[in-house]
């Protein structure tokens, strides 16, 4: 590939996205906020949630699927592993492959109506989106799970927080890093190697680029598909886990609308939303780009009308752009 | 908090009423019937009373009907019938009409909105039955009375009392609940009357529209862009929580205020308690003031019209005494 | 019918104009061609139809047909050649423009609106209008009057979705009709109709005349060509054969026509000695979404020889290899791979027996167009070039390189997106991905759809190599004389029944077209 094709590739396209947002930045560095150490850490941490729920969006989305239950299993993995670890006190050894499972669980309910079933994602993740947002509520008895236990006559008893919170909302590599952040690429290489080295993820690749072809090819489409669902739920887990450990609670209310998020992630990244193309490469283009506006727009201290209106502006230009590669 | 809408999409808005009936069935399966069944004293009591919630996913309406179970627990001779219309107006429409025809004594209400309840309410005084609402009015004047808190004076409170706090002078930042909300505004504007005159400046407010992850990642600015902040004023105690936790992990909490507002148990006091806030504001729910009212009806005498509550201000001094009242003006007594 | 219509480049209408009441034709298409890429589909094709008459267009698959009603549909608009309406020339550019000057082609896709009543979509998109409002009691009478001018008794608001194949075709011919088609183009009509719907259909076909309207009708059954031809032309490899009036023409002659006495073998193939079965069938049925496609078929396939299927547009050899490969379709009947008893739950089965399908549309159903060429061609065999799942992408580099050399690709890089190949490229990595798994029965359905004739030969060469490896090769295609050259044996099927298996010399193209135009029911076997 020549450098002059590469250059009008999407994924130099997602690379211009990102370079556009950092010029934006290093204009807008707000009395040199912008330069600091800090605010890039701080920035990388919060685009980590957005980033997990992304790459377990980019499996989905490469099978030409699509997943909106992303957010509320956040929720629920939140609310069951604070539950688990203050009000029952479980090992976090315990706790954490536990919500896992549930996250998994969703995905499979999601897989399972989308391939077997046939209903059309979209709707059944739509469903599913709402289902377990209440199963998110009725556990925590739609209150927030925090250090304040409810005591049997009827107040409170205050419990510390577990270590395994302060672990994972704590930083590494002489404090320049969260572990937040480094969960968030952990989980971006174990997505690339199962989509770029493993059989899997090339048997999603072909689901998304022909379906009927890759099954008369022998793909199993239905577990493979089913798989892509289960994979994106267990991050999903994985990212609800990050969220109560920052927010030392789990809130039956977080994650809402973080699906959307996670989809302009994607499309910001330059993939297709049709499947078949695409790579957590991208996916990673996508998160440090909305990750880096949100920053620069906070730390200007932008009006939220305006955040509103320019998030939406750069979404479009994306979409705008990838559609030009599409026609060409 | 007592009349935050919901943030989420449209479509979550639609679908909301599909989740509440499942959470409903759920809870319908696991605790049997939605009336509360701990309050019925071994004797017959004398009074039954409805209490009309509009929903239980905000920790502070679960907190007024707690407020209103145990001031009932002082109460042998009254029984409560709890419902939860789970934001649905219609439902809690048919909440009052089912109080009505099955005959309560006297309803507590705390409407999800105005105009649509204005008219069941009116008719169960028809029934002569006394109503008082709770937190949010409802139309014209055919109810018996209203408690609510005053969000502008709370506003004023925190902001005089940071004045205070700061000698006067400092610079501080605001984190805004969701502003097309109206406690918003009003502890908005209330609290800009309270340090008018000061030498306080507000060198950074954004909204961040009463989510903890939300204030967290505006407080992260705020300290990435100040070298030198004194306070931060939260429109509610998890955005004041949130803005702690970005400054520990800047390493800088003990360098500034933290002030939050609603003072529920299990947030705002467990905060201050535990030292991370330096002072929350109460909104109070006015649960058990309604049920006192309630029963002072009930006992012959008139009630006034309209009940203003009072704040409580809750610091790391005075938490363990169950905090200290303010007067109106923002008096801290 | 003498042998005046066998001239190609003559123009002008021939002498006998049967039930045509004007010396100008409604339809004249002269000189017709059109190439697609390196390939000429049509060669100066003269065509005329007169109003009044039923012009029956007959062709083997391939010939033309479907390519010289697109052009005058507006599909293509690149073509040579010119048309006349009534004596002046048109020049549709899309379907539209067709449409307005009253060209009206009845598809086997029918494109009625299914959600919309009978009214609904005999004025689609020229709803009577009052300020933009469209006027229902106005459209509504009409309506009724029209279905009941063309005998149609149906409910005016019931969604044609809900109707029959037969009673939405007849909708459509009222809508073109309702339209004043000038030239109507039935485009093998009864297809997907039962017995007494084509009764039906046959028996409107006069009055529909008699509005004067012109009637190409394309079919491939000869019991309809004999009952509605009033004339007949043939179209063979791009060519226009003959034309004649009908009641001078035999069957026998017809057929000749279609087959073309030549018939110049392109190819011959070198059998290998005859091996034991590889694949035997029986009894086998094939249901596509509740329709019988292909019904008691059975057939047995040696190792190296290549049985030939043959059957018209709609005769089931499709929806035969596809059902047999567990690829689609509820499946009845016993199947034997290699002596031993199977049953196929979906394709992986199938290639874990040995069995590779490759389907008839390389883009839709045969290649991952966004995927590489490696990609592609590795796909089948990806459970064995990944031991515990993990890919070796330099392995499948070299295992896709050297098929590429076997097979002649031609690209730049084994990671180059297949889509960017030639169509014969693609077609071989369509067919060259099987190769990996090393199978033992080739299912074959069209194979050199669409590919230019040097790549044919390369893969005629690639097939008899096969057959020599011991590969079983049951072949679908629509190419008579490529049947006929690579066959050892032929099973022809009429609507899904087996109608005649020909081997040696009773394989002839007249032999093959006969039985699968349900001409004379030979006896199989």
């Amino acid at each position: 590939m020549t450098a002059g094709s590469w250059l009008r590739g999407s994924t130099a396209r997602a690379v211009l996205a990102l370079a556009l947002v950092l010029a934006l930045g290093a204009v807008f560095h707000a009395d040199g906020a912008f330069l600091k150490i800090s605010t890039h850490r701080d920035a990388l941490r919060q685009a980590s949630v957005y980033g997990i729920l992304a790459c377990g969006m980019t499996l989905v989305i490469i099978t030409g699927g699509i997943d909106l239950a992303v957010g509320s299993v956040l929720a629920l993995s939140a609310v069951c592993f604070s539950l688990w670890t203050i009000h029952w006190g479980w090992s976090a050894w315990l706790a954490v492959p536990a919500c896992i499972l549930v996250g998994a669980a969703v995905g499979a309910a999601s897989g399972g109506l989308a391939s077997v079933f046939r209903i059309q994602p979209f709707i059944a993740t739509l469903s599913l989106m709402v289902f377990v947002r209440g199963i998110a509520k009725t556990i925590s008895g739609g209150t927030k799970v925090s250090t304040a236990v409810p005591a049997a006559d009827g107040g409170y008893r205050y419990v510390e927080v577990p270590e395994i919170f302060r672990a994972i909302d704590s930083r590494v590599l002489g404090g320049q890093v969260s572990t937040v952040t480094l969960l968030f690429a952990v989980c971006a290489v174990v997505s690339w190697v199962l989509l770029a080295r493993h059989r899997w993820g090339r048997q999603l690749y072909a689901i998304g680029g022909n379906e009927e072809a890759a099954r008369l090819s022998g793909v199993p489409v239905r577990a493979a598909k089913i798989g892509a669902y289960v994979a994106c739920g267990a991050l999903a887990a994985v990212a609800g886990i990050c969220q109560a450990a920052q927010e030392q609670q789990g809130d039956p209310e977080a994650g809402a609308g973080y699906e959307l998020t996670a989809i302009a992630i994607v499309v910001i990244g330059g993939i297709h939303l049709g499947g078949g193309r695409g790579g957590i490469g991208r996916t990673l283009l996508g998160t440090l780009t909305i990750g880096y506006l949100g920053k620069i727009l906070s730390i200007n201290a932008v009006p939220e009308a305006a955040r509103l209106m320019l998030t939406g502006t750069i979404i479009v230009a994306a979409v705008l752009t990838q559609r030009r590669e599409a026609r060409s | 908090m007592n009349s935050r809408e919901p943030t989420s999409s449209s479509v979550l808005h639609l679908f909301g009423r599909v989740a509440a009936a499942v959470v409903a069935v759920a809870a319908l399966a696991s605790c049997g019937p939605s009336t509360e069944p701990g309050e019925v004293e071994p004797a017959e009591p004398r009074w039954r009373i409805g209490m009309s919630q509009c929903n239980l996913g905000e920790p502070w309406r679960v907190q007024m009907d707690a407020d209103v179970r145990s001031a009932a627990a002082d109460h042998p001779e009254i029984e409560v019938l709890f419902k939860d219309a789970q934001n649905d107006v219609l439902k809690q429409r048919a909440h009052v009409e089912e109080f009505v025809s099955a005959g309560v004594d006297a309803i507590l209400i705390s409407p999800k909105e105005a105009a649509p309840l204005t008219e069941p309410v009116a008719k169960a005084m028809e029934a002569g039955i006394p109503v008082v609402v709770i937190d949010r009015k409802v139309l014209g004047d055919r109810y018996t009375t209203f408690v609510g808190a005053d969000n502008h004076e709370i506003g004023l409170a925190a902001g005089r009392w940071l004045v205070e706090a700061l000698g006067g002078k400092g610079r501080v930042v605001e984190l805004k609940g969701l502003m097309t909300s109206t406690p918003a505004q009003d502890r908005h504007s209330g609290f800009r009357e309270g340090i008018a005159g000061s030498d306080i400046e507000v060198v950074f407010e954004a909204d961040m529209k009463w989510l903890e992850p939300e204030a967290r990642r505006e407080m992260e600015s705020a300290l990435a862009r100040f070298e030198e902040i004194d306070a931060v004023y939260a429109h509610n105690d998890p955005g004041a929580h949130g803005a702690y936790l970005a400054a520990r992990a800047a390493e800088r909490e003990s360098e500034m205020l933290f002030v939050g507002i609603d003072a529920l148990p299990h947030e705002g006091v467990m905060y201050v308690k535990q030292g991370m806030l330096d002072a929350t504001f109460e909104y109070p729910t006015g649960g058990r003031e309604a049920l006192e009212l309630v029963l002072a009806t009930l006992g012959g005498e008139a009630p006034p019209r309209e009940v203003t509550l009072g704040s409580r201000l809750f610091t790391e001094q005075n938490v363990e005494q169950g905090g200290a009242p303010i007067a109106s003006q923002g008096e801290i007594q | 019918m003498s042998a005046q219509g066998v001239a190609k480049s003559s123009s002008g209408p021939r002498g006998e104009v049967e039930a045509s009441t004007t010396l100008v034709p409604r339809l004249r298409m002269r000189a017709i061609s059109k190439r697609f890429g390196s390939v000429r589909v049509l060669s100066e094709v003269d065509f005329e139809a007169f109003g009044g008459e039923v012009h029956v267009l007959a062709g083997e698959n391939g010939a033309g047909k479907t390519t010289l009603i697109k052009i005058l549909a507006g599909a293509h608009a690149d073509y040579e050649g010119r048309i006349e309406l009534d004596g002046v020339e048109v020049r549709p550019r899309t379907p539209r423009e067709a449409a307005a000057l009253g060209i009206a082609v009845i598809h086997q896709e029918l494109s009625l609106v299914p959600s919309l009543g009978a009214a609904d979509n005999l004025f689609l998109g020229r709803w009577p209008t009052r300020l933009g409002l469209v006027q229902e009691g106005a459209m509504r009478a009409s309506a009724v009057a029209a279905l009941e001018r063309f005998g149609i008794d149906i409910d005016p608001e019931r969604p044609v979705g809900e109707l029959g194949t037969a009673t939405r075709q007849l909708i459509e011919i009222a809508k073109a009709l309702l339209r004043e088609a000038r030239v109507l183009v039935l485009d093998e009509p009864t297809s997907a109709l039962q017995a007494p719907e084509v009764e039906d259909l046959l028996g409107r076909l006069g009055d529909i005349r008699a509005r004067g309207c012109a009637i190409v009708y394309i079919s491939h059954r000869m019991e309809e060509i004999e009952r509605v031809a009033d004339r007949l032309t043939v179209l063979r490899d791009g060519h226009r054969v003959a034309s004649a009036p009908a009641a001078d023409v035999t069957p026998a002659q017809l057929v000749g026509w279609m087959a073309g006495r030549e018939a110049a073998e392109p190819f011959t193939r070198h059998a290998p000695p005859g091996g034991s079965e590889r694949l035997r069938v029986e009894n086998l049925s094939v249901r596509v979404r509740g329709a019988v496609a292909v019904e008691g078929v059975s057939l047995s396939v040696r190792s190296g020889e290549i049985l030939g299927l043959a059957g018209l547009h709609g005769a089931g050899t499709s929806e035969l290899l596809t059902g047999l490969f567990g690829g689609g379709g509820a499946v009845q009947g016993e199947l034997w791979v290699d002596g031993e008893r199977v049953r196929f739950r979906g394709p992986a089965e199938a290639i874990s027996r040995g069995l590779a399908l490759v389907t008839p549309d390389r883009q839709a159903t045969g290649l991952v167009l966004p995927l590489s060429v490696a990609a592609n061609l590795t796909l089948p065999d990806l459970r064995r070039l990944s031991p515990w799942g993990l890919r070796h992408p330099g392995r499948e580099l070299s295992v896709a390189s050297e098929l590429m050399d076997t097979l002649g690709v031609r690209a730049n890089s084994p990671s180059d997106p297949v889509a960017q190949l030639s169509g014969g490229n693609q077609q071989k990595v369509a067919i060259g991905k099987w190769l990996t798994v090393e199978p033992r029965v080739l299912l074959l359905d069209e194979p050199t759809r669409g590919i230019d004739v040097g790549a044919k030969r390369e893969l005629y060469d690639l097939i008899e190599r096969w057959t020599y490896e011991g590969i079983a090769i049951v072949l679908v295609t629509s190419d008579l004389r490529e049947l006929l050259a690579l066959s050892d044996r032929i099973l022809v099927l009429h609507r899904g029944r087996p109608a005649a298996e020909l081997s040696g010399l009773q394989a002839t193209p007249e032999a093959v077209l006969e039985a699968a135009m349900g001409e004379r029911r030979a006896v199989a076997r």
